[in-house]
């Protein structure tokens, strides 16, 4: 090892030094040849025959000369530099080529550097705790309710009981987002975060970059007015206050002592908590079970994550856990039966986004192949001229393999220079990539450029170089010194190796664009029949205002519907405005307040239950927003308090299959009321979005029953306006600032924006992968181009002659449109066939149309023979316009 | 190397040197392949040049030295010594060597007998 340093250190001295050493070596072996001599000529040779004989057996000077050289310097650095140097200058000379090579190579580069970045963020960096592998997210399952909602979050007693009786598990934690407001101040602000387990941070292996973490007894009712904030949140609202540990901040009116901050590291995947929160600001504890949360089977609201024991496998501790819900069934005696599951951490948190990242690096991935068949095609093109370069280099001395490297070197310079480029793209663009993203995408706050994406960059544009320079690189290193040398050579027919090469990478291509065409275009079609499926209420001129009225104030059913009473007089008022409402929870906004709802009699079979969304709205909700009346009548005043109900088309037709329900009693079962009287039947609205098919919905009148649900602390105010919504938005911000700055005004926005915003994701994936396709279809254009318009060049002679001679313009154009689109057809049917292969991947993105839809297919094939034919025709038409006697004499 | 020529390992060759350098103490390359053509009795029959690639290698890991001076007929020529981890090499090499010959040497005269 030391020798080999000492080695590799004399090479580099000899190498800086080596006009020196050369001469050194001149004159050590001037004095070897005279001696030699001289003893020749003391055998008695005459001093010619002994020099001569000295020659002999010393060797060739130049070549104990270039070996010294080889032996002493860094031969292999030396012929780099010189092969770099020369590619320089061959790229330097070739400006207009190596513009566009390194044009297409930075975006093909960039584009996959970028989707890599967040591939790699999202799915290939492991979570940041400790031995996440060990990590399981625990979910309950009521098997009577399956058939609606399979998999039920946690539930805190039950939780408290797997604690207190499960081994299997090292520790457990419980979460619920939580939104609270933040005040003291300026402006009420509302803000996110987490109320936990103390132990959560300890079980993910993280710990407080300042301050402590929280202690066990504040997870008790009472001890819990203390928080941790996290990094960002801590920067934006403090400052990045060293001394914010002990200050005081109020959440919810309640006093909190601040005991910590989190490193900058830490992430919380955001999508296992809520898929709405777009950031998490702080951390709380526990602090015991609420009045609410006490019910055994109930209130399954919480994200309950378990680390395993050391050798405890998964299947151990979920047979170990299903014990202990059979006996927790038993206890809370309602006539149904509990179980669990236990999912792996990382999957439940990145699952949902593997399929459509690894679609999108695909996509790209054929982008950048189409990028490198295109340069081999052009540097193919090339090759006949730089044969002749070749050939002479081969004449004097340059071995095929010397040849391969030189050009390898250019295509491997290239592919760098646009790989630089394209990694200072993807640099830019990855930043708008996260922005764009849908906010669902799990893990985007750790997406970023980092040392793996570089690396990835680095070896991606190595692999392009190769791949596009390996193929014209050792079509010239082949060159024949004869045959390249002879006089005229550039105007003989190429050939038929070439050309079949040239043809089937365009096959390549064309292939490639037609199956990522066909693949777009299955997503766009969906997309748009996604955007024509009717919400089931009008969408244009509604804005909605979603408030949260924090507990101080508001504790009382009567205060909260005072507010909402307040707000919606004084809007009826304001001008512009033709009606108002108010919801629990918008449609497209997802699930929430899912209870059973059954026909009299009904209760003790839960079997036979149906489940339903339950909303509470005020009278004119339904005509604000636009949800038409099927039979029977809407709320008016009268019915606040009264047991009546509304429910939607499809529940009616579920639960009284063949009758009117208007009139009829049922069980409804939020609020615990057993007979209620349904006053009205409603059209169906998409509940979690417009892809899902409607639920069963149950709306009832605000302040229903006494205590719950009430007026709510959480709801939507709606106003549908004659105008433009935004017209009226600064008006509904100020009464309900007016009538009390408290109260937080969460999200207020136009139900367009709320529908778009459902479509958010696929939109991306969509907008993406159309993009890819259409990058693809402009390639592929410009590769048959580029192939016909060299092929045609080639034969002006021939084609001269054939015109001069009495071929028609139209046969001849016949002739080479034939040629040139035989390689696109076959393209095309392979192409159809991967798409046909692909389709069924991406199956479950598609909404509307079947993979094998006739019309994608047809389509995406006419337009790529109408895009090819045209690439092919240009060329063609400009040749045979010129005159022939023109092309002969330029022989 | 040319035909009719004994090919030499390179390895044994830069033994040979060092072994020479260590008997003959400073000496310039024709000396050195002079030197090494009279112990074999012109048995080795080498390329002269060839010497200096195994000088080179030599000189690279420190295990010779050179220095310029004059020869017999009063030319500039560089003579070469031995360095003392050179002594040291020579030691391990020479030992390492008799041992391989001498496996070697068993192992044919074992398949001779066959």
């Amino acid at each position: 090892m030391w020798a080999w340093t000492k080695v590799l250190a004399s090479r580099i001295g000899g190498w800086l030094g080596m006009r020196r050493v050369d001469e050194e070596f001149r004159q050590e072996l001037d004095a070897h040849l005279e001696l030699l001599t001289e003893e020749n000529v003391r055998r008695g040779m005459n001093r010619e025959e002994a020099r001569r004989a000295a020659r002999l057996k010393l060797g060739g000077a130049t070549q104990l000369r270039e070996a010294n050289r080889e032996l002493r310097g860094l031969p292999l650095l030396e012929t780099l530099v010189r092969d770099v140097r020369f590619a320089f200058r061959m790229l330097r000379k070739n400006l207009s080529f190596t513009a566009i090579a390194v044009m297409t190579l930075a975006l093909g580069i960039g584009a996959n550097t970028a989707i890599f970045s967040l591939v790699n963020g999202v799915l290939l960096r492991p979570l940041s705790y400790r031995q996440p592998e060990r990590l399981y997210v625990i979910r309950e399952i009521v098997p009577q309710w399956a058939k609606s909602v399979p998999l039920l979050a946690a539930n805190l007693p039950d939780f408290q009981i797997w604690q207190k009786e499960c081994r299997s598990f090292e520790q457990l934690s419980l979460a619920e987002a939580l939104e609270v407001d933040l005040s003291g101040a300026g402006e009420a602000d509302e803000i996110y975060g987490m109320r936990a387990s103390a132990n959560l941070l300890d079980l993910l292996g993280q710990s407080p970059a300042l301050g402590r973490t929280f202690l066990a007894d504040e997870d008790q009712a009472g001890h819990d007015r203390v928080v941790i904030l996290t990094d960002g949140f801590w920067r934006s609202r403090f400052h990045g206050d060293p001394e914010i540990i002990g200050r005081t901040i109020t959440l919810d009116g309640e006093p909190h002592v601040v005991v910590g901050v989190l490193p900058a590291s830490f992430h919380f995947p955001k999508t296992i908590a809520s898929n709405t929160f777009e950031r998490i600001d702080f951390l709380k504890p526990l602090g015991g079970a609420r009045f609410y949360e006490q019910d055994l089977i109930g209130e399954f609201d919480f994200v309950a994550i378990g680390r395993l024991k050391e050798g405890v496998t998964a299947a151990q501790a979920l047979s170990e856990l299903n014990i202990v819900q059979a006996a927790i069934a038993k206890q809370a005696n309602e006539n149904v039966d509990l179980s669990a599951v236990l999912l792996p951490l990382e999957p439940e948190i990145v699952g949902p986004a593997r399929k459509g990242l690894v679609l999108l690096l695909a996509a790209v991935g054929a982008v950048l192949l189409m990028v490198c068949v295109n340069l081999a095609n052009l540097l193919l093109a090339r090759a006949p001229s730089r044969m002749r370069e070749a050939a002479i280099r081969n004449a004097l001395g340059a071995g095929p393999r010397r040849l391969l490297r030189q050009m390898l070197t250019e295509s491997f310079l290239l592919a760098l220079i646009g790989g630089a480029c394209g990694t200072t793209l993807a640099y830019l663009g990855v930043r708008a990539l996260v922005d764009s993203a849908p906010i669902d995408l799990p893990r985007l706050d750790e997406v970023s450029t980092d040392g793996r994406v570089l690396c990835f960059a680095v070896v991606l544009s190595g692999l392009v170089g190769c791949l596009f320079g390996i193929l014209p690189a050792s079509r010239v290193s082949r060159a024949d010194p004869q045959e390249a040398l002879k006089a005229g050579a550039t105007t003989t027919t190429e050939g038929q190796h070439a050309r079949q090469i040239r043809q089937s990478l365009i096959g390549v291509e064309v292939g490639l664009c037609t199956a990522l065409l066909i693949l777009a275009g299955l997503l766009v079609s969906s997309l748009f029949h996604v955007i024509r499926v009717s919400p089931g209420f009008g969408v244009e001129h509604v804005l909605a205002a979603s408030v949260d009225l924090p507990p101080q104030g508001y504790a009382q059913v009567d205060a909260r519907a005072h507010f909402y009473d307040r707000i919606l007089r004084e809007l009826q008022t304001t001008p512009g405005v033709e009606s108002v409402g108010w919801v629990t929870l918008l449609p497209l906004e997802g699930q929430g307040s899912v209870t059973g709802i059954s026909l009299p009699g009904a209760q003790d079979r839960p079997n036979e239950a149906l489940h339903a969304n339950y909303r509470a709205v005020s009278g004119d909700y339904f005509r604000t927003m636009g949800i038409p009346l099927v039979e029977g009548r809407f709320f008016n005043d009268n019915d606040r308090g009264k047991r009546v109900v509304i429910v939607s088309r499809g529940l009616a037709a579920r639960l009284w299959p063949g009758t009117s329900p208007v009139g009829r009693k049922c069980v409804a079962e939020w609020g615990q009321l057993r007979d209620s009287e349904v006053i009205g039947v409603v059209g169906d609205i998409r509940t979690i979005s417009l892809e899902a098919p409607p639920l069963p919905m149950v709306y009832v009148p605000d302040s229903y029953g006494q205590e719950t649900p009430g007026a709510p602390g959480f709801a939507s105010i709606v106003v549908r306006t004659a105008g433009d919504p935004d017209a009226v938005a600064g008006s509904v911000r100020s009464i309900i600032q007016n009538a009390d700055p408290n109260v937080p005004i969460v999200a207020l926005r136009p139900m367009t924006e709320v529908v778009s915003q459902t479509l958010e994701a696929r939109r991306f994936q969509t907008i993406l992968a159309g993009l890819f396709a259409a990058c693809a279809l402009l390639l592929a254009s410009l590769g048959v181009y580029g192939v016909v318009s060299y092929n045609v060049e080639r034969r002006s002679i021939e084609l001269g002659i054939r015109l001069v001679l009495g071929a028609g313009y139209g046969k001849l154009l016949g002739l080479i449109l034939r040629q040139g689109m035989v390689p696109v057809a076959l393209g095309l049917a392979g192409g159809i066939v991967v798409a046909a292969a692909g389709a069924r991947f991406i199956q479950t993105f598609l909404f509307g149309v079947g993979a094998f839809d006739p019309l994608t297919f047809a389509g995406v094939a006419a337009i790529v023979t109408a895009v090819a034919a045209a690439a092919c025709y240009l060329p063609a038409r400009r040749t045979l316009r010129l005159d022939p006697m023109a092309a002969l004499r330029y022989e | 190397m040319g035909e009719g020529k004994s090919e030499i390992l390179q390895g044994t060759l830069d033994l040979m040197v060092l072994k020479t350098l260590e008997a003959m103490g400073p000496l310039h390359g024709y000396g050195i392949a002079r030197r090494i053509e009279q112990i074999s009795e012109e048995a080795l029959q080498i390329n002269q040049g060839t010497i200096y690639a195994s000088l080179v290698r030599l000189m690279q890991r420190g295990w010779i030295s050179g220095a310029w001076g004059a020869s017999e007929n009063n030319r500039k020529a560089k003579f070469y010594s031995i360095t003392k981890s050179g002594r040291k090499r020579l030691a391990a090499e020479a030992e390492n060597w008799e041992r391989i010959s001498g496996v070697i040497g068993r192992v044919l005269r074992i398949a001779e007998r066959g």
